[in-house]
């Protein structure tokens, strides 16, 4: 079946399901499509059908099922009604347009791309015919490369739940999870996946990156509720050095230098030898790699916590610790 | 655009042809050239999908059934005579909703001169005609970093509007202050991270300012006069990746993340669980920052002089120190 068939099949079946408000029977659906006449068999066309109509529903076609009246069950025949079908008639200004013009130029280049262009290509339909162009001086890109977003995304919609191969980095091999999406959070390039592992009966946050192939819904839609008020930004930010400012450190800055620590400071007073800067702080490993990171223009004075971290890293760098064993 | 068009299957194509003919029937005579522009295919696959177009419609396909669009005048223009029940486009499929949704909200929050009004107004519009897509888009966040100064990101979107000139006091990634004039471009927002694009009067470049280092704007009553021929960030795959010599490294199983933040030209996983991997580096002194952090975590395998640079530096900090 080449693809040019079965565009032509899916369009004409589009057509039949639309040219009559009752419900068209599967029957009737048979006699009137070329393609579904010819099929070797009934059991080929059955097949052929089921895969059009679920693909015409993927792409948000509203097929609807009508039950029979005669209240044993059976399927009366199947339609789309026009009004579900079009877009509502949004009335968008030339300036809407343009600002959706910059939104669909978000996902160039990531997965969610083609499907904002075909948006967009669906939403200009309804303006003036002006050629819209995204307003100057200002442009956004969020990378999507990873396979599993598309599937993430359909699976928070249907509400199912996700299976997938993930690998920590500390781990030799990949492990199977089986996850109830919760969301999906893009933070600092990169995706996380937020929600309840249902082998650990609790919630998790996955790195995209580190899903091993991709992942694929499983179990039937509707299989979970999302706790209101989750909070994804919170969930993949709340690490362990979640507290903030718990710490005071007083360092020495050489002038001029340690400008990114000279932002956060409390104070910062000239002194002998560089500026006397303060500031909170919650982790002292944190706190001590950024410092030696500025080499000999910063020096601890206090805590000793602090300075004794900031020693510890100097002598590893300066290589001491292989001389000494 | 520059994003390669997916492949054709049955479901793109068709999703063409749907948008198609209430497209045209809104662009009355318009070319097959122009059309196919707009769609992003050649001329020639768009007249493939008119003559598809007119070969289907309601069953039975008697005169009267069929969609009629005429397209094979002299001209190459279209028209479209009987659109048959296609005259409206498709409602959004959920991905589609959910696509632009979830970019409307990001540049919400990402700085900028664009049209907050516009915006807010396309939101609210765009949700009501969602419908159920709006689920699937409510479980996406993205989070855009918030740590620059709200008055640097004002001034620096004011200069923008106004197309002004601007005067920084900028501190760069190896911790070096610098003040300079630059004409402002763009702001770029790139995976939840804030940078000014600007042509930079010092260096005669154009150059990108991380939004967070800007420590000090000045809106100058000086106009902004980019040069025609400035070529600005190319978006697309690899956007900033630093330009310099590469350096190979290897990490020790808890600095991988190194691997994972920065651009790397390839990793190979060692059997004793360390990452080799080829980095580019255009400024030695990102380098040697990073590896006074990480100690012997990361070992440096082709550059003797950055390893030697890291250890006078450690030794002249542990000075300080009575150890």
């Amino acid at each position: 079946m080449s693809q040019k068939d079965r565009t032509e099949r899916l369009l004409n079946l589009l057509f039949a399901l639309m040219a009559s408000s009752r419900p068209v029977p599967k029957h009737v659906l048979k006699d009137a499509i070329d393609a579904y006449r010819e099929s070797p068999s009934d059991e080929a066309f059955e097949r052929m059908f089921e895969r059009d109509k679920d693909e015409l529903r993927s792409m948000g076609v509203p097929v609807e099922t009508v039950e029979g009246s005669d209240g044993v069950g059976g399927i009366e025949g199947y339609r789309v009604a026009a009004d579900d079908y079009a877009l509502p008639a949004v009335d968008f200004t030339a300036d809407e347009l343009a600002v959706l013009g910059l939104a669909a130029r978000v996902w160039e280049q990531a997965s969610l791309g083609p499907a904002a262009q075909r948006a967009m290509r669906k939403l200009e339909t309804l303006g003036d015919g002006s050629v819209v162009d995204g307003p100057v001086g200002i442009e956004t890109r969020i990378a999507t490369a990873e396979p599993s977003f598309p599937v993430l995304l359909e699976a928070l919609r249907t509400r199912r739940r996700v299976r997938f191969d993930y690998r920590k980095p500390e781990d030799p091999a990949p492990e199977p999870r089986e996850v109830e999406p919760w969301g999906v959070a893009s933070r600092r390039g990169h995706w996380y996946l937020i929600g309840r592992d249902t082998q650990r009966g609790a919630m998790r946050v996955f790195r995209l990156s580190r899903v091993v192939g991709a992942a694929s819904v499983v179990g039937a839609a509707g299989a979970y509720d999302i706790p209101p008020g989750v909070d994804l930004g919170g969930a993949i930010a709340s690490s362990p050095a979640g507290r903030v400012g718990a710490l005071t450190a007083r360092l020495r800055v050489v002038v001029d230098r340690g400008n990114g620590l000279r932002r956060r400071a409390i104070s910062v007073d000239p002194a002998e030898g560089g500026d006397i800067v303060v500031l909170t702080y919650s982790d002292d490993e944190a706190l001590a790699a950024e410092i030696v990171g500025h080499g000999a223009a910063v020096t601890v004075l206090e805590p000793s916590s602090l300075r004794d971290a900031v020693v510890r890293r100097l002598r590893s760098a300066a290589g001491l610790d292989e001389v000494a064993s | 655009m520059s994003a390669k068009p997916p492949p054709d299957t049955a479901a793109t194509r068709l999703s063409r042809l749907l948008a198609l003919v209430p497209w045209l029937s809104a662009h009355a005579g318009i070319t097959i050239d122009e059309a196919a522009a707009h769609f992003g295919v050649s001329a020639e696959q768009l007249q493939a999908d008119l003559w598809l177009l007119i070969c289907t419609g309601r069953p039975g396909h008697m005169h009267g059934d069929l969609v009629d669009i005429q397209f094979w005048d002299d001209d190459g223009r279209i028209t479209v005579i009987d659109a048959q029940t296609l005259d409206r486009p498709l409602r959004l499929s959920p991905d589609e909703a959910a696509s632009l949704l979830v970019a409307l909200r990001v540049l919400a929050q990402v700085p900028g001169p664009h049209d907050r009004a516009a915006l807010a107004g396309a939101t609210t519009k765009l949700e009501a005609a969602a419908g159920e897509a709006l689920r699937a888009a409510d479980g996406v966040t993205v989070a855009v970093d918030t740590t620059h100064d709200p008055l640097v990101t004002e001034a620096v979107s004011r200069g923008l509007a106004e197309g002004r000139r601007l005067h920084l006091r900028y501190v760069g990634a190896v911790d070096e202050r610098t003040e300079r004039d630059v004409d402002p471009m763009r702001v770029l927002t790139l995976d939840g991270r804030a940078y000014l694009e600007a042509w930079c009067r010092r260096a005669e470049a154009v150059r990108t300012f991380r939004l967070d280092r800007i420590e000090a704007v000045e809106v100058l009553d000086v106009a902004a006069e980019v040069p025609s021929d400035a070529v600005p960030v190319d978006l697309g795959a690899g956007a900033l990746r630093p330009d310099g010599p590469p350096v190979t490294l290897e990490l020790a199983p808890e600095v991988s993340w190194v691997a994972e933040e920065n651009p790397v030209e390839s990793v190979t996983e060692l059997p004793d669980g360390r990452l080799r991997v080829v980095m580019p580096v255009a400024d030695e002194r990102w380098l040697v920052r990073l590896l006074l952090r990480m100690g012997d975590a990361i070992t440096v395998l082709d550059r003797p002089d950055l390893v030697e640079r890291v250890r006078t530096e450690a030794r002249t900090a542990l000075a300080a120190y009575d150890t």
